[in-house]
């Protein structure tokens, strides 16, 4: 085993060393340093993208649809005692039961006043490599849960790890008393396996090299020097460098502005003359409706436009042209 | 002599979202905008390289449910419809930008875009799919698989069945569609349980993805890392790990290409900017303002944008696709130094951030594909299947749990938001199952019963809804379907129990949850 832990630690230090090595893809934004672990570092950024990203498929409109109704409630429960067990990460697991009134009303006519006074409990069994039989675990540990819980989130801070819980009643005697059993899961490690095979070997620095490459962390090749040297030569001058913060998927523009104002100005020409006059607006020829009128909209920039509107009559012998002028100024 | 491989790998998927009973339906937009932003311009730019003889290798993934939502005849019209509506608004806004020319000019590439999307689509029919199929049996496009309606299979372990029937209902469609079995899967968010290898073997597919940690973290130790695939322990079934590295590049708002000054700005829409009598007609038509996907500036920084530049864009474009292809051309000869073998860069993206969010997303991928192939020779362009045709030694390994979502496991869809789902998914998962063991053969009503049992839980177990909880925005939709299809499941158990299907109401359910018209229900066991 010591053996096994010193290789770890070796290991874990030459990835620590890489990750210190950091290796800016472009200028990066100052993230303000929290004190965080290095491990949590890398946890916050994976999948953030991927999310945010995903999230802008579902771009549209917010909050829409209150008059659309919702169907009916989903059954409360399904008329089956059951717990089942599933890994939310390396060190969470979570946890949804359901004990029918049928099973409680049994437990209750045996116990009598005993059933009152227990405790509901959930017992974290570890059972990592063993067939459980109930008596058998590595350890366990409990949680007390309230009367009308029906799910929790249990810290088990063991990656790597087979899990089984019992959701059950603690007896005033200090028995405890099984109500329902979960399936087991096993929850996954947190880092590289220790396990190695003979055919496929690999030395210890050569691996935490790719290991460091893998996740796109640290850098000790000429990949990154090169690769800085290129983007500060030719893509990224000033603008980027400046660190001033890019519209990010991640909070979305609208939610960063506070107060503000925005002020635009369009301009509506419109008119009529007869349903089968040619009209021409700044000498570019317009479709009238059918009752002869017309309606255009300009945005309005500042300053002045002149706006020459033509009509031709339908045998080409009548010519009027209006021309209104409009100056825009904002200050 | 190339040193190495770059795989890229596009996923591309959208729920089930088909509403024959609305005439106009919100989120239905969300097809309409992938097809004219993201499906079509991969298209031309894919058709400009093939045009050119570029000998390029893409693979994608293309979702059982995007598929059946590109294939379906009202999807289709309504789409029409869409683009028409966006043709007249561009006009419009040619015209009111008369005096603008810096937007003039861009209102006038989105008119070319509408009619070039519309275009498009009437060439193939209507039909994107023919398009993907087109290069696939050039040989230059590897289409791949997800799942039925991409369940995140890891939340699924308790019921492993439905692990098979998302997998099972998927293969068959694709082979209904594209004429052959498919080769790869794209794990639903990348979703890996150790284990769900053994109903990919039994499907007949050969390789899958997973995320960087799901290949490090296995055991034992895999001895390339990331940069060679590994055979799952027990069935063979291959696994390729994400680069983190080329990933980061593209997919980080921050620090990655789409975050520069001179792209197009993703979150400044005309359909939230302009006057709103103006745009009214153009919106929803319960008068939400929603995006129109025109949009004329540029990211610019903090405050005041400006407006979008699009030779700038397309300058820099190249410049990105060049520095892409330096990178990985930098990494490979490192990586073949260091592991005296040909590496594999396995690169997947999202395909609806290509042109969707990164508007020159598709424009890069262009230039990057025709850099590689021409300007250089350490890397070479591959799919998995060649890759394994031509290095099929590889190590076995026991990949670890893993995703691409938040946090790399299963806590996006797996928190406060959604976790409730779970205990209606699984019971509507063992009455499946039950249905299947006591109606093995069925026939007439009893099989359009169960038939449409399966597609409501199916369309239920969407990872998309719980995503979208998980979120916070869209909330009421995400959990109308969840309840909505278990409900309808749950009243088909019932009566199917009780021997008292009712024909009209399955009739009008049928109607509206089409997906999978020659569903087998016996792929639930």
């Amino acid at each position: 085993m010591s053996i096994l832990r010193r290789i770890k630690e070796k290991l874990k230090n030459i990835i620590r060393s890489l990750k210190r090595t950091a290796w800016a893809v472009v200028p990066q934004k100052k993230v303000k340093q929290e004190a965080r672990k290095p491990a949590e570092d890398k946890k916050a950024f994976m999948g953030q993208q991927e999310t945010a990203v995903g999230k802008t498929k579902f771009y549209t409109a917010e909050e829409h649809g209150a008059s659309r109704g919702m169907p009916q409630e989903l059954p409360a429960g399904y008329g089956e005692d059951k717990i089942i067990l599933q890994v939310r990460d390396p060190r969470w697991l979570h946890s949804y039961w359901e004990v029918t009134s049928p099973t409680y009303d049994r437990l209750k006519r045996d116990l009598k006043d005993d059933f009152h006074k227990a405790k509901r409990l959930l017992r974290v069994y570890d059972v990592s490599q063993i067939i459980f039989n109930g008596n058998n675990a590595h350890s366990f540990f409990d949680i007390q849960v309230s009367e009308y819980t029906n799910n929790w989130y249990i810290d088990t801070s063991g990656p790597g790890r087979s899990w089984c819980v019992d959701f059950g009643l603690l007896l005033p005697d200090g028995r405890f008393m099984t109500i329902v059993r979960s399936n087991t899961v096993s929850t996954p490690i947190e880092g590289p396996s220790w396990i190695t095979d003979e055919e496929w070997m690999i030395p210890e620095e050569m691996f935490a090299r790719l290991y460091g490459m893998g996740f796109g962390l640290g850098r000790s090749s000429a990949v990154g020097k090169a690769w800085q040297e290129k983007v500060k030569k030719e893509l990224f001058s000033g603008a980027l460098s400046s660190g001033a913060s890019v519209a990010s998927p991640v909070r979305g523009a609208r939610e960063d502005r506070k107060f503000w104002l925005v002020v635009n100005t369009e301009l509506i020409v419109y008119g009529a003359t007869e349903p089968d006059a040619k009209v021409y607006v700044q000498d570019k020829q317009i479709k009238l409706k059918h009752d002869g009128t017309f309606s255009m909209r300009f945005a309005l920039p500042n300053g002045k436009q002149v706006i020459p509107v033509k009509a031709i009559s339908p045998d080409n012998k009548e010519e009027r042209t209006i021309t209104p002028v409009v100056t825009k100024e904002t200050r | 002599m190339h040193k190495g491989y770059l795989c890229l790998v596009l996923h591309s998927h959208l729920p089930y979202v088909r509403h024959p009973e609305h005439e106009a339906f919100l989120e239905e937009d969300w097809l309409y905008e992938a097809i004219t932003e993201t499906y079509i311009p991969l298209i031309l730019r894919l058709e400009s390289l093939m045009n050119d003889r570029v000998d390029f290798r893409l693979t994608m993934s293309l979702s059982p449910t995007l598929i059946s939502m590109l294939t379906d005849g009202l999807l289709q019209e309504r789409y029409l419809r869409h683009i028409n509506k966006l043709i007249e608004l561009s006009h419009k806004e040619v015209e009111r930008t008369r005096w603008q020319p810096e937007f003039q000019r861009l209102a006038r590439m989105y008119l070319d875009n509408f009619y070039q999307a519309r275009n498009t689509f009437e060439r193939f029919n209507r039909n994107l799919v023919f398009a993907f199929k087109g290069f696939q049996d050039a040989g230059k496009l590897e289409i791949i698989t997800c799942g039925a309606t991409h369940g995140f299979f890891p939340l699924m372990d308790v019921c492993r069945e439905s692990v098979r029937a998302q997998i099972r209902v998927a293969v068959s469609h694709y082979e209904s569609v594209f004429g052959r079995k498919p080769r790869g899967i794209w794990l639903p968010e990348s979703g890996y349980h150790p284990g769900h290898d053994e109903f990919l073997k039994e499907a007949g597919i050969r390789y899958f993805f997973t995320d960087s940690h799901g290949i490090l973290h296995g055991s034992p130790r895999p001895k390339y890392g990331v940069f060679a695939p590994v055979y799952c322990k027990g069935t063979g079934v291959a696994s390729f790990g994400r680069d983190l590295e080329s990933s980061k590049q593209v997919w980080s708002s921050v620090d990655g290409y789409p975050g520069d000054y001179a792209y197009r700005e993703f979150y400044r829409d005309i359909g939230f900017d302009l006057d709103y009598e103006y745009i009214k007609p153009y919106i929803h038509p319960d008068g939400v303002r929603i995006n129109t996907g025109i949009k004329y500036y540029r990211i610019t920084g903090n405050g005041n944008k400006e407006p979008y530049n699009p030779d700038w864009a397309r300058d820099r474009a190249g410049d990105h696709a060049g520095n892409f292809m330096f990178n990985r051309e930098k990494q490979v000869e490192y990586l073949y130094e260091l592991m005296q073998r040909k590496p594999i860069i396995v690169s997947p993206y999202d395909a609806e951030l290509f042109g969707h969010w990164w508007y020159e997303g598709p424009m890069w991928l262009e230039f990057l594909i025709r850099k590689v192939v021409f300007d250089q020779k350490t890397i070479r362009l591959t799919t998995p299947s060649e890759y394994l045709a031509e290095n099929p030694r590889n190590q076995v390994i026991t990949p670890s749990l893993s995703s691409w979502g938040w946090k790399g496991y299963s806590e996006m869809w797996l928190q406060g938001q959604n976790d409730w789902i779970y205990r209606h998914l699984h019971a509507a998962s063992g009455r499946m199952t039950e249905l299947v063991k006591s109606f093995p053969c069925a026939q007439g009503l009893l099989k359009r019963g169960l038939q449409q049992a399966l597609r409501e839980l199916l369309l239920a177990q969407s990872s998309d809804w719980a995503f979208i909880m998980g979120t916070g925005t869209h909330i009421p939709y995400a959990v109308r379907r969840t309840k909505e299809h278990l409900l309808r499941f749950n009243r088909i158990y019932e009566e199917v129990k009780s021997n008292s299907i009712d024909e009209q109401w399955l009739k009008d359910i049928e109607s509206k949850d089409n997906i999978f018209p020659d569903i087998d229900y016996r792929a639930h066991q």
